[in-house]
């Protein structure tokens, strides 16, 4: 009798151990989840930052920013070989930071999924959006993980005379809503 | 019942040895921590690195082009503001190109002060260098060692003015170090500068800024010439005996290989406008045909507008000037 008694304890005692491991499995898989979403944010902010430093001018189809668009029309913009980080440190540069805004906008527009909010500074100044809403000063403080990604911009702001504009420090902030 | 108590207590030592194997087994195979934190530890470095080879890279490639260009032009500009208010030549363009441009100094003095013009304050290569040096170390957190070793100018084409640097730079992280040397070249256009040799010939009362003639070299003739005298444009010559723009800064008339330039002089600008010379303006200061006037022509086919215009018989035929507009001078 005492032995069957002893058997039934064994395996209460393995079930007692099982669950003990099944739960611990199951919190360290658990915690994998949320290891991928840093990478994602991350990411995220270097592409945005990639983008508009790596794409110029004349490689964009916008009516607004392209060129023979808005901006190139009014001879806003006139030079197609800037990239679209120098084009918005030129603005910057001629402190004509509404077209900034607009500009980032345009060009962005797609690049970050609608799950994200993102923040251009460029210098120390924001850029986009120059005024932050109140939704969107919460969600940015609030969020658990905000990234940022860094390059520094500079550029000829004419070409007559050769006048260099920066280098600025250029920064892009990147978080979930 | 003694013997079967012994084996059960046996049994389970045995058991409690198979569940802390496993059980060490399991923490081993799941602990995330060591994997991942190595894992991030090595994602962190490598954008890091990546971010500054992306700094070293844009340094190297665009940044010293960029400042090269800019300072170049903004060098050449200058020695010419100051043969304009100095009057002379400058006696080694290398080394007058070289002070100006890395210190904005020329002979120990600001040439700013000595020309009026605020050009070179605040846009040397050095000033340049620093500027960068600073945004970096804010913005990367790395630090930066840039030392030009060598600056010059000279022209392979003529209208075109080519700069070279030689720069070493060092970029210093807390994870790497970036050891670098490189020549940079840049090329700036001469259309738009003033020729600094009607300026300092004629004490600035004659200013011409170098504009390229149109006209292909086989399409001359005298109403050509016309215009070419009313714009006061440039015109290169294959194997021609004119100075290149560069040469015109120390007055060394000679011909260049690779970029000789000339344009005619204005009589209607000088005084008096009849003089005995060739109105090619490398000719017309150097007074070659001063005492040699049966090689000149007098071009009477534009006297109406540009009277006692002459030139030397080797223009005369390389612009495709015939007899009926060209008439002996003596």
């Amino acid at each position: 009798m005492l032995i069957k008694k002893r058997g039934y304890f064994f395996i209460l005692d393995a079930v007692l151990g099982l669950s003990v491991l099944v739960i611990g499995v199951f919190l360290i898989t658990s915690s994998y989840v949320n290891v991928p979403q840093p990478a994602q944010v991350g990411l995220l902010s270097d592409d945005l930052l990639d983008f508009l430093s790596n794409n110029k001018i004349k490689d964009l189809n916008n009516p607004y920013a392209g060129i023979g668009g808005e901006l190139w029309n009014q001879g806003i913009i006139t030079d197609a070989d800037n990239s679209l980080l120098q084009q918005i440190g030129e603005f910057y540069a001629a402190n004509n930071f509404d077209t900034a805004e607009k500009f980032i906008q345009n060009v962005s527009k797609g690049i970050v999924p609608s799950q994200f909010r993102y923040e251009v500074w460029i210098d120390g100044t924001i850029l986009h959006p120059q005024i932050p809403s109140a939704e969107h000063i919460k969600s940015r403080n609030s969020t658990e993980l905000l990234l940022t990604s860094k390059k520094l911009t500079f550029g000829i702001i004419n070409k007559t005379t050769s006048d260099l504009w920066g280098p600025y420090k250029a920064e892009v902030f990147v978080w979930e809503r | 019942m003694g013997t079967i108590k012994i084996s059960i207590k046996k049994r389970g030592i045995f058991f409690t040895f198979i569940a802390i194997t496993i059980m060490t087994v399991f923490i081993l195979v799941f602990t995330p921590q060591a994997d991942i934190s190595l894992k991030k530890d090595m994602q962190s470095v490598a954008s890091r690195i990546s971010s500054i080879d992306n700094y070293v890279d844009d340094l190297e490639n665009n940044y010293f082009e960029t400042i090269l260009r800019a300072t170049a032009y903004k060098t050449i500009l200058s020695l010419i503001f100051y043969m304009n208010s100095t009057g002379s030549y400058i006696a080694t363009l290398d080394s007058a190109f070289s002070e100006v441009m890395m210190t904005g100094k020329i002979n120990g003095v600001p040439i700013d002060s000595i020309t009026g013009k605020k050009i070179m304050n605040n846009n040397t290569l050095t000033d340049w260098s620093k500027r960068i040096i600073d945004a970096a170390e804010d913005t990367l957190n790395v630090n930066t060692t840039i030392n030009v070793s060598g600056v010059s100018v000279f022209q392979t084409k003529p209208w075109n003015i080519d700069s070279s640097m030689s720069v070493n730079f060092t970029v210093k992280s807390n994870v790497a170090e970036w050891k670098k040397s490189a020549v940079i070249t840049a090329t700036i256009s001469i259309e738009g500068l003033h020729d600094p040799y009607y300026l300092v010939n004629t004490n600035k009362a004659y200013t011409n800024q170098i504009k390229k003639s149109t006209v292909e070299f086989n399409q001359w003739n005298i109403a050509k010439l016309r215009e070419h005298l009313r714009n006061g444009t440039y015109v290169h010559w294959e194997n021609s005996d004119a100075p290149s723009f560069l040469m015109r800064f120390t007055n060394t008339i000679s011909s260049s290989n690779c970029c000789g330039i000339e344009s005619m002089v204005n009589p209607n600008k000088i005084t008096p406008s009849d003089q005995r010379e060739s109105y090619a303006d490398y000719f017309f200061w150097q007074h070659k045909f001063a005492n040699n006037c049966t090689q000149l022509y007098n071009i009477t086919g534009l006297w109406d507008e540009f009277r006692y215009f002459k030139l030397d018989f080797d223009h005369v035929t390389r612009y495709n000037i015939t007899a009926q507009d060209a008439v002996r001078s003596c």
